[in-house]
């Protein structure tokens, strides 16, 4: 699980770097829209080739980079992180629940566009796709030219993980 | 007080900007929704609105499109952009089809009331 080496090249940055502004983003994202501070545990320490959790929410890049950044999250920190953000309880797995950690993936996302693009318009960014399930894991995590940081939010552990590849 | 306008298809992100609003108490009286650009123009073609707040990234019809079409039905209220798509090219772009201003994603009530408290 390393950042590219186009990816480095054309940025200029190394993979603690990139992981940085990941780390800086999701704990502004998560500070001031969801109101939860959160930890980093970057580097991880052993490979996460079978996280499993129940609501990935995932925007996509395309343009002079394509690639995707995701977050990994159990369903008890996803009704947690939704019922923070719409200042109400929400108590089993719902559409908001989908529309929430969509809308974290996006401003992550665009964090992360800010960081790679040039002024906006070389890189598009997808709408959110989410997928929601009792269990499973993520087996795009154990490919290469991928960066994991692994957070904890109230004793619940998750993953923010980009997968970036350079075009042209 | 000021009916305002927001258009995002993220639900989550409407409810969060209308209570944003309140809490950085604004003066604001009915908020309306739409979830692209389309229903923010169908908002528009029924409704008095005195201020547009409009995500940029949406399916069916982007933020910029919709300003664009706001502003060619004769729409004069002011538009500000809330969005994650901060590039410099891409705000020149919705400043070229009548946005007033812009906000990033995320922000705070703080942030909400500085850019807005002059335009209500």
């Amino acid at each position: 699980m390393t950042l590219s080496p186009s990816v480095a090249e054309a940025t200029h940055l190394n993979e603690e770097q990139v992981a940085g502004y990941i780390i800086t983003a999701t704990k502004e994202v998560f500070g001031t829209m969801v109101m939860m501070e959160v930890a980093d545990a970057y580097p991880l320490r052993e490979p996460v080739s079978a996280f499993q959790c129940n609501v990935t929410a995932m925007v996509g890049f395309a343009g002079i980079y394509s690639g995707i950044i995701s977050v990994n999250c159990p369903l008890p920190l996803a009704l947690t992180v939704t019922s923070n953000m719409l200042g109400m309880e929400v108590e089993d797995m719902c559409e908001d629940v989908n529309d929430a950690l969509g809308e974290i993936a996006n401003m992550l996302g665009g964090q992360l566009k800010m960081l790679l693009s040039k002024g906006g318009l070389d890189i598009l960014l997808s709408i959110p796709t989410v997928i929601s399930g009792e269990e499973y894991s993520v087996s795009v995590l154990k490919e290469d030219d991928s960066v994991i940081i692994p957070f904890t939010c109230e004793g619940l552990r998750f993953l923010v993980g980009l997968k970036l590849k350079k075009e042209g | 007080m000021a009916n305002v306008l927001i258009v995002d298809d993220s639900s989550t992100m409407r409810k969060i900007i209308s209570r944003s609003l309140r809490q950085a108490g604004l003066p604001v009286d009915e908020i309306f929704e739409g979830g692209d650009g389309i229903e923010g123009l169908n908002v528009l073609s029924g409704k008095s609105v005195d201020l547009i707040l409009s995500d940029i990234n949406m399916p069916n019809m982007d933020g910029l499109e919709f300003i664009k079409q706001a502003r060619a039905n004769g729409c004069k209220a002011p538009i500000v952009m809330i969005t994650t798509e901060g590039g410099e090219d891409i705000l020149r772009e919705a400043m070229a089809n009548g946005a007033n201003d812009s906000i990033k994603k995320p922000f705070t009530p703080d942030q909400l009331q500085e850019k807005l408290g002059g335009l209500l």
